[in-house]
């Protein structure tokens, strides 16, 4: 048998960072974090039980903001819909969520369908201004501001992180690397470092 | 460009979504003719002015938003769900319907 070992959609992530990191810890005026894996599950509400999930999962269900729980994040994206993205990345975090909402509705294992880009630094506004058609200014949207929108024509989940920004963006694997080019080639004139993100996510 | 206010995610840009066309058109009974069938698919007005129409916010909330907007202007008069009861606005005595 051959020795399979799981890669990035973004294939090696070191020779990626060797490629584009030009300037050294701290000093770029944009950083993109690329998570090393994402444990995620997407939630649908069954028929009215929008509000009863989200009690039984300790969220908010309102719209436009993210909710921070102690296992997961709750991203809304549609109505009744959640992306929910674990803190620890556990294996198995879908199944203690499945276990919790008991037939209130459905829940699909994403894990190894999107990937995690994470944009900070001092230009980090204005490169995500610049890509999508959201408000991004600090008057409309602040942190934990989350919304599902087109950037370089990739759907994309936005996800404020806190208001110096530091943005995340979730998207499907399959176009990890048509929008890796769009986004590093747009940092480019701001100046841009790469760097891994650990699984272990620290907030 | 327009920026249509969509009733879950709140006001985005047109870019987010797709024409759909016109909301109005209704589904004939079963037993209809089939050229009813025929006006129902293929038949289509082309209003100078006030029209309700569907718009899909695919790069968004992926729902279908109703809207009333006037082809002349541009102008959106209302936005809803795909449920709500929009009509067009009473004229005005300006020159546009």
């Amino acid at each position: 048998m051959a020795d399979f070992k799981p890669l990035h959609p973004l294939g090696n992530l070191d020779e990626l960072v060797e490629k584009h990191s030009f300037f050294g810890p701290g000093s770029a005026a944009i950083t993109i974090g690329v998570r090393k894996s994402v444990e995620c599950a997407q939630l649908f509400a069954g028929n009215g039980n929008q509000a009863k999930i989200a009690k039984k999962l300790n969220f908010d269900s309102s719209t436009g903001k993210a909710t921070e729980t102690k296992g997961f994040t709750a991203l809304p994206i549609a109505p009744g819909q959640w992306i929910l993205i674990s803190k620890n990345s556990a294996p198995g975090f879908a199944d203690g969520v499945a276990k919790s909402i008991n037939g209130l509705g459905y829940l699909s294992q994403q894990s190894d369908s999107r990937i995690c880009l994470r944009v900070s630094g001092p230009k980090a506004r204005e490169l995500m201004s610049r890509g999508c058609r959201l408000d991004l200014h600090e008057s409309h949207s602040g942190a934990g501001f989350c919304a599902q929108t087109v950037m370089a024509q990739i759907g994309v989940i936005l996800h404020q992180l806190d208001d110096n920004p530091t943005y995340e963006l979730y998207l499907y694997a399959g176009f990890a690397r048509s929008f890796f080019h769009w986004l590093s080639h747009s940092a480019a004139q701001f100046g841009c470092d790469i760097e891994i993100i650990s699984n272990q996510i620290k907030r | 460009m327009h920026r249509i206010d969509c009733p879950w995610c709140g006001t985005r840009d047109e870019a987010e979504f797709q024409y759909q066309g016109d909301a109005t058109a209704t589904r004939p009974a079963p037993d209809a003719a089939e050229a009813d069938f025929f006006d129902y698919v293929y038949s289509r007005d082309n209003p100078k002015g006030w029209h309700i129409e569907w718009w899909h916010h695919v790069g968004g909330c992926r729902q279908w938003v109703k809207v009333v907007r006037n082809t002349m202007t541009h102008e959106i008069h209302a936005t809803g769900g795909p449920q709500s009861k929009l009509s067009v606005p009473k004229p005005s005595g300006s020159r546009l319907r």
